[in-house]
């Protein structure tokens, strides 16, 4: 290089001058279980998002690189705003806060990336990618907090969710936009019923198909690793988004994590789509706002749960709409999971999320365990709104059926302590007990509608009567076969119209009769297998 | 309680009482209240107060090499003056992973014009 460009260079860095902003900034003063308290920081806002200054002091080469396995920049967010000093959590590893350290003010509330890239992946609580595909490219931000729609953007709940769980899509139907909560014991296959639903959705038409978005909140990493598996084995993955806040993440992340996934609904709500949202699950959230609020100092009330503990879950859960014309005809679902200890519903949590929801499929540890799946308690699940949704066709086929359940479950404690039944009770008992066993399902196989509304329409013709119990399950797998061979036609008017008319029933009854013809072997009922 | 008289002490030194007036005063408060015993813990109170709020005045200035400490005074009175702030007594700190340049950083602001400050955010832009 010629002597004259290097004098150059040189003389260009010698009379280098950096130019200095002013920045909105404050010190931490104290620090320690995922909390800091700040002092300066007085124009900050409530939720406002801040810079914790990690380089100060340290060698550039050491400011150049962030802690092993550690986000490049480190936040908090701002949760107590106090007379002389501020509170906020930080979202990310406390360890690198130390005392003294500068925090800068952003000046923008907590936001989450969202946009069509993020389908397949699975992101923090931040929005930030971890299934180590790479960063997002285009994206929008989206605040974590945000009011809800009012009511004149909203429209009545009209289009179904199909779960694909006869036992929900006949009983408990789900509408777009509706507030479902899933809740039962631990181990009742509450996680089976969100992740069925979402695989349900490859049967839904492209173009109307719901986005799902699954937040996991204080689950092992072990369990949401499988559900990804699951999702992507199911090829369920191409339309989902897995937010993930593991039990190992701070309190902060898993309380901020099913606002994250709300946003990112909200994203492709605002555009005209349709999305599910499972909030998995709110009982975690609860205990880590619990955490954070007395961290916090925030004064505990019952169960030392914060005074706002219903506010959280509601104003999350009042997020959940099915949005006017207006406004792009969009709907955001919401199915939160709450777990109870011991079958307890009339728990602080359970109960708070119970009145805020528009119903709830209550899931019991005694029907699980005695092979019942989903182990669904029919008496107490209900749905308020979902059945204004419900297409025709199920209507016409599941009408009486909660009814009838109900009826059972009570004979069937009766037939404990009496031998001697009258013919009515004894058909009513055997026809329940076919009928739970139809409503049984194996978990990741959810079956569509119409196929739903051909096996029900069986059921309801008694074409189980001459089953044995323990053979109900498996002639109804026959069934659904013979069904997809022979009616094909059929099953696709039902699921393009959504309605039962005379002719399609006529179609299912000759079906039946070929089926029962076909295969006189599995109809012999006996006594003892009653 | 000593912490409620420390900050009543404050606040009259604050208003332009002579500390002696402040004081004499308070001790014959406490005597008519049979409370001189609190004295001593009230003296830790002021002088916690006092740091606190010094603290909260102090103006940091930071640069990387003690030559350049008075180019940066002078840099960072003619900055304060166009932002409108002032600074009575600003105390010069010796940092050299700053490279070159200064930073300046009172309670609720901060000003950086280091030169680490710079190349961390070409690095960034480049990198990121």
């Amino acid at each position: 290089m010629a002597n004259s460009v290097v004098e150059k260079i040189v003389k260009e860095i010698e009379g280098y001058a950096p130019k200095a902003k002013s920045e909105h900034a404050g010190i931490v003063t104290t620090v320690g279980d995922g909390v800091v308290a700040i002092d300066g920081l007085s124009k900050a806002v409530m939720s406002e998002v801040v810079l914790f200054e990690e380089g100060k002091g340290k060698k550039l080469a050491d400011a150049m690189h962030p802690p092993a396995g550690g986000q490049s920049e480190l936040y908090g967010l701002i949760l107590n705003l106090e007379e002389d000093s501020i509170r906020a959590a930080v979202l990310g590893d406390t360890a690198r806060v130390v005392e003294g350290m500068t925090v800068k003010s952003t000046g923008r509330v907590l936001s989450v990336p969202a946009g069509e890239e993020l389908l397949g992946r699975v992101v923090n609580a931040m929005g930030e990618p971890i299934d180590g595909k790479g960063p997002f490219k285009k994206t929008t931000l989206m605040p974590v907090e945000r009011q809800a729609y009012g009511v004149i953007d909203r429209r009545s709940v009209s289009v179904p969710v199909q779960t694909g769980i006869k036992a929900i899509d006949a009983m408990i139907p789900i509408g777009r936009g509706q507030r479902e909560l899933i809740i039962g014991d631990r181990s009742t296959g509450k996680t089976t019923i969100a992740i069925d639903t979402i695989i349900s959705q490859r049967n839904e038409p492209k173009a109307t198909r719901p986005i799902c978005i699954y937040v996991a909140v204080g689950q092992k990493e072990s369990k949401t690793a499988r559900i990804v598996e699951q999702l992507r084995q199911a090829s369920a993955l191409e339309y989902s988004i897995i937010v993930d806040a593991p039990a190992s993440a701070p309190a902060a992340l898993q309380y901020l994590a099913p606002f994250a996934g709300a946003a990112i609904g909200e994203y492709f709500m605002d555009r005209g789509k349709d999305v599910v949202v499972v909030y998995d699950d709110l009982s975690k959230q609860a205990v880590a706002y619990r955490q954070l609020s007395l961290l916090l100092r925030r004064p505990p009330g019952r169960e030392a749960y914060p005074g706002d503990i219903f506010y959280l879950h509601s104003r999350l859960l009042e997020r959940a709409a099915c949005l006017s014309k207006e406004k792009g005809g969009g709907s955001l679902t919401a199915l939160p999971i709450i777990e109870t200890q011991d079958g307890d519903v009339s728990g602080y949590i359970p109960t708070n999320v119970i009145s805020i929801t528009d119903g709830q499929i209550f899931l019991v540890s005694e029907l699980f365990n005695k092979g019942i799946r989903p182990a669904i308690d029919v008496g107490i699940s209900v749905s308020r709104v979902g059945s204004a949704a419900q297409k025709k066709a199920m209507k016409a086929v599941a009408g009486g059926l909660k009814l009838e359940l109900a009826q059972f479950r009570e004979l069937e404690a009766f037939m404990q302590f009496s031998q001697d039944l009258d013919k009515a009770t004894a058909d009513r008992i055997a026809s329940g007990q076919r009928m739970v066993e139809v409503l049984k399902q194996k978990n990741g196989a959810p079956i569509p509608m119409e196929m739903q509304v051909a096996i029900l329409y069986a059921a309801g013709q008694k074409l189980f009567a001459d089953v044995p119990v323990s053979k109900v399950t498996a002639v109804e797998a026959r069934l659904a076969e013979f069904f997809d061979t022979e009616c094909a036609k059929t099953l696709a008017e039902i699921k393009k119209s959504g309605v039962l008319s005379d002719e399609l029933k006529r179609e299912l009854n000759r079906t039946i009769e070929e089926f029962r013809l076909a295969h006189p072997e599995l109809f012999h009922n006996d006594l003892r297998s009653r | 309680m000593e912490t409620i008289y420390a900050q009543a002490l404050w606040q009259m030194v604050e208003k332009g009482m002579k500390p002696k007036e402040v004081v004499m005063k308070l001790r014959e408060s406490l005597e008519n209240r049979g409370r001189v015993i609190l004295m001593p813990k009230i003296a830790r109170a002021f002088a916690r107060i006092a740091e606190r709020e010094h603290r909260k005045r102090a103006v940091t200035l930071s640069v990387a090499h003690e030559k350049d400490a008075l180019k940066a005074e002078r840099e960072v009175k003619k900055v304060l003056e166009e932002l409108g702030a002032s600074a009575e007594d600003i105390e010069v700190h010796v940092d050299d992973s700053l490279i070159g340049g200064w930073r300046l950083e009172g309670r609720e602001w901060l000003l950086d014009a280091s030169y680490k400050k710079s190349l961390l955010s070409i690095y960034n832009r480049a990198t990121q």
